[in-house]
């Protein structure tokens, strides 16, 4: 795989993330496959944040630390990134924000001083246009032509209108010439051989999609970074897709809000982190109890507490699959990339409603705020199930919503469907969902509910798998890491170490599955963004297995295959 | 007892001569004259004596946890408009627990009757102080007497510009009758705060206490509850006389009227996957 890494660093408010995205959307029609993380800091305006976009000629899931492009719309990105710019790569600062320390930074060749502000304001622009500046800049030194560029600004700002259309486009060419002219033409990146349409999203856009896909009716949220992307998502398409978000005083209204849709027959959900996640505790019980299908997406930044709220960690998965006061059946599943995280959210839905119980989609600020391109998702793989319900003709005053069955699913009826009354409640109760005390009906009960508790684990999600079949090494993770583990297992096999991937799409119940690949006889090594080793503990204590090793991550920064290769232990092949 | 298909349980977990026989009794005689059927209704409570009162009521019924019968009321009622929906609980589930539910509940103006068994003691766990006990009040978290501003549920609802502001008294059928009718036709939020005496933990304010000094606002000559300064200033009378009646009443926009066109049909009885809607949206993320 051929790669190159745009990083652009600046200000909270500076206009990097609109320089990021006119690149990444041009990349991605002028044909490369991309991906692209953003790093940034817990503030509005200021501090120093970065967006970096890696093009690659075959599909890429995740990052390198290398950068061949860097874009520095501050001072901090030149003191602080030069380092990670390859030998011969390339430095776009603007002179005017540099001190004269910094100056004396960026003197080599490869260092191309531009005013992006100014330099729109020499063609009578307004300085905003700084951002087109720098693509133009960034532009020519991936393309020959400017009219790809162009052509997204055109897309871009369309709703501003023509003027506002046409000077993005004269100042881009103008940074464009400007490069060009300094330094001539360079070597192009490597393109795939055939450029076929793309989408180009984040988790945050992919997890609402493929809610509204699976036909979420019903979505409360509290903001809460950085799951808030989802809730304004929602919330933005409401009208088109005739569902309702309601922004909520607290995740605790936000959860309950939902199960109360979802009781009377809709699919709803909620999304939150961390801290909110915790406040839902209480309310994923009574789902628990009451048997209310509900999907609650948990976007996980590292803890404890506030911790860091603009990054990333997979710290939530011990308390995702064990948050309960007394036992109630659930699944928790980790999409590891876009796409899995779009097709996810229908199964989560359904799985919520086969077996009327909470389902959790754990995700994180890497797959939440990360960019890749995919091949455009395929509707018809969207199956919805809504699980057993009763019809409602039949379901006359003998209806009794928490009857017990062999599987321990009693068919839903909604309320005011029919004549037949529905009642449920987290108090412990009989088929009929009132109260009770005794503890022959609380002992059935109990195990009625867990009995689905039973059927989730057989038909649990199998491990995804990449690289060897045979393999020495396999390194095993879930969600956001799975990019990260199949380069490295990509990057192992080339160097000729048969080198295997298992991803864990649903970490909760495992598969069976899991244990079979456990018996192979290679050295396996768990990889996760956390300190505990919180899906070691999950494994080992599924399985009574222990790895050769841990890989971890809790500094708040992603996973990638080079942390990953630097800590497996000895071994040529290893790097 | 059978009002017209609201059937009223024999077996409770209530205390004989408990002030929540009176409100489920008047409830099921308000919605049996309103003409509603047991399956159209949806009562949601907490938990505390008084959130058991829906399994004591025919209905459909979602006993949900301590303080959160207002969020998921709301959730049901923007799902299935069609429902009538009447969220039940006590004070200390209300106006503690979920005191900061009933705030904005109340600024949501949610279409539902929202049913306050309000006897100033926390019962279910035995005699503690509520938001709602008066100072000096002698209870087993406050031996010194309670120290804390009781909290007054209808002036806080009233400076919220709630639509519908009403309480009656648990010891007076055909009053709560009549104010839980009204409440619930009320289109938008409508908070009947109930005086209920509790025969247990509270020897202060019994059913003597407050017959002899309730007095019906209704009934007062030139009172205008469409006047919010003087429903606000009624809310603070507590002595000697106390006020029960439709003290505030204003109709203003519901949540469900907010949401307009999504909600053209009840969320619940639409269609559930909308393929087309999501391919345009998917376009938006397509490039070349």
């Amino acid at each position: 795989m051929q790669t190159l890494n745009i990083k652009i660093g600046g200000q909270a408010g500076q206009g990097l993330v609109s320089v990021g995205t006119i690149l990444l959307r041009a990349a991605t029609q002028e044909g490369w496959h991309l991906f692209a993380h953003q790093d940034y800091e817990s503030r509005i305006r200021g501090g120093h944040n970065f967006f970096q976009i890696r093009l690659a000629d075959q599909p890429v899931a995740s990052w390198e630390d290398d950068v061949d492009i860097l874009v520095a719309l501050d001072e901090t990105t030149v003191t602080q990134e030069l380092g990670e710019v390859k030998p011969d790569g390339v430095v776009i600062y603007d002179p005017d924000v540099l001190g004269d320390a910094a100056k004396e930074l960026v003197t080599k060749e490869n260092c191309i001083g531009l005013p992006f502000a100014r330099m729109a304001e020499e063609l009578g622009q307004p300085r905003i246009m700084a951002n087109a500046v720098a693509a133009g800049a960034v532009w020519a030194l991936l393309s020959e032509e400017i009219t790809v560029l162009h052509e997204t600004l055109a897309l871009m700002f369309a709703d501003k209108g023509e003027a506002v259309v046409a000077g993005n486009q004269q100042v881009a060419s103008h940074g464009f010439e400007r490069v060009r002219g300094l330094l001539g033409a360079r070597p192009r990146p490597a393109k795939p051989a055939k450029s076929r349409p793309h989408l180009v999203l984040r988790g945050n856009d992919a997890l609402p999609l493929g809610a509204l896909a699976a036909g979420v009716k019903f979505m409360s949220a509290y903001p809460m970074t950085p799951s808030t992307g989802v809730t304004e998502f929602i919330a933005s398409y409401g009208r088109e897709a005739k569902v309702i978000m309601e922004q909520a005083e607290d995740e605790i209204a936000a959860i309950n809000m939902a199960i109360g849709a979802s009781f009377t027959g809709v699919r709803a959900m909620t999304a939150t982190s961390g801290g909110g996640f915790a406040l839902m505790t209480e309310a994923l019980s009574l789902a628990g109890s009451a048997e209310i299908p509900i999907v609650v997406i948990n976007a996980m930044r590292p803890g404890p507490s506030t911790g860091l709220p603009t990054r990333t960690e997979q710290g939530d998965l011990r308390f995702a699959v064990a948050m309960s006061f007394g036992d109630f059946p659930r699944a928790v599943l980790a999409p590891g990339d876009v796409e899995e995280a779009f097709y996810l959210m229908a199964h989560a839905f359904n799985l919520a409603e086969e077996y009327q119980m909470p389902v959790v989609v754990l995700s994180d600020q890497h797959l939440a705020d990360s960019y890749t391109t995919v091949p455009p998702f395929d509707l018809s793989k969207i199956e919805i199930r809504r699980g057993k319900l009763a019809a409602p003709e039949e379901a006359g005053p003998a209806y009794l919503r928490h009857r017990f069955t062999e599987d321990g699913i009693s068919p839903r009826l909604y309320p005011g469907f029919g004549t037949g009354l529905v009642v449920s409640a987290g108090d412990e109760h009989d088929e009929a969902g009132h109260l009770i005390e005794d503890a022959e009906t609380r002992r059935k009960m109990m195990e009625k509910r867990m009995a689905k508790q039973r059927l989730v684990e057989d038909n649990a999600l199998d491990p995804v798998l990449c690289g060897a079949e045979d393999p020495e090494i396999m390194l095993i993770g879930f969600g956001s890491t799975k990019g990260a583990i199949a380069e490295a297992v990509a990057v192992l096999n080339s160097r000729g170490c048969r080198a295997q991937g298992v991803h864990l799409p649903q970490v909760f119940p495992l598969p069976r599955r899991l244990g079979e690949l456990l018996q192979k006889p290679a050295q396996k090594f768990i990889v996760e963004s956390n300190y505990s080793g919180q899906l070691e503990e999950l494994i080992a204590s599924r399985f009574a297995w222990k790895p050769t090793g841990s890989i971890r991550r809790y500094d708040g920064r992603p996973m990638n295959a080079k942390y990953i290769l630097d800590r497996l232990p000895g071994g040529e092949c290893r790097g | 007892m059978a009002e017209q298909g609201f059937v009223v349980s024999r077996e409770t977990a209530w205390c004989p001569g408990c002030g929540n026989f009176g409100i489920v009794r008047a409830l099921a005689k308000a919605l049996s004259e309103l003409g509603l059927k047991p399956q159209e209704v949806l009562f949601v409570s907490g938990i505390g004596q008084a959130g058991k009162l829906p399994h004591y009521i025919s209905g459909n019924v979602l006993n949900t946890l301590h303080g959160r019968t207002l969020p998921t009321a709301t959730g049901a009622k923007l799902a299935n408009s069609d429902l009538t929906v009447i969220a039940v609980g006590g004070d200390g589930d209300g106006y503690a627990e979920g005191g900061n539910h009933f705030l904005h509940a109340i600024r949501r103006n949610v279409d539902i009757t929202y049913i306050v068994h309000d006897n100033q003691v926390f019962g279910l766990t035995k005699g503690q102080a509520s938001p709602r006990s008066d100072r000096g009040m002698v209870t087993g978290t406050t031996p010194l007497g309670a120290y804390n501003e009781p909290f007054n549920p209808l002036a806080t609802a009233i400076t919220l510009n709630a639509g519908f502001v009403a309480r009656s008294f648990a010891g007076d059928q055909e009053h709560l009758a009549r104010v839980l009718k009204a409440a619930i036709q009320h289109k938008g939020f409508a908070l009947v705060d109930v005086l209920q005496p509790c025969v247990t933990f509270n020897r202060i304010n019994t059913y003597q206490f407050y017959r002899s000094r309730v007095y019906d606002l209704d009934q007062e000559a030139g009172y205008d509850r469409s006047d919010r300064q003087a429903a606000w200033a009624r809310s603070w009378e507590w002595g000697e006389r106390i006020p029960i009646g439709i003290f505030y009443q204003v109709e203003r926009p519901t949540l469900t009227d907010h949401f307009g066109d999504i909600v053209d049909v009840p969320l619940v009885k639409q269609e559930l996957a909308r393929g087309e809607l999501v391919e345009e949206l998917l376009h938006e993320f397509r490039v070349g």
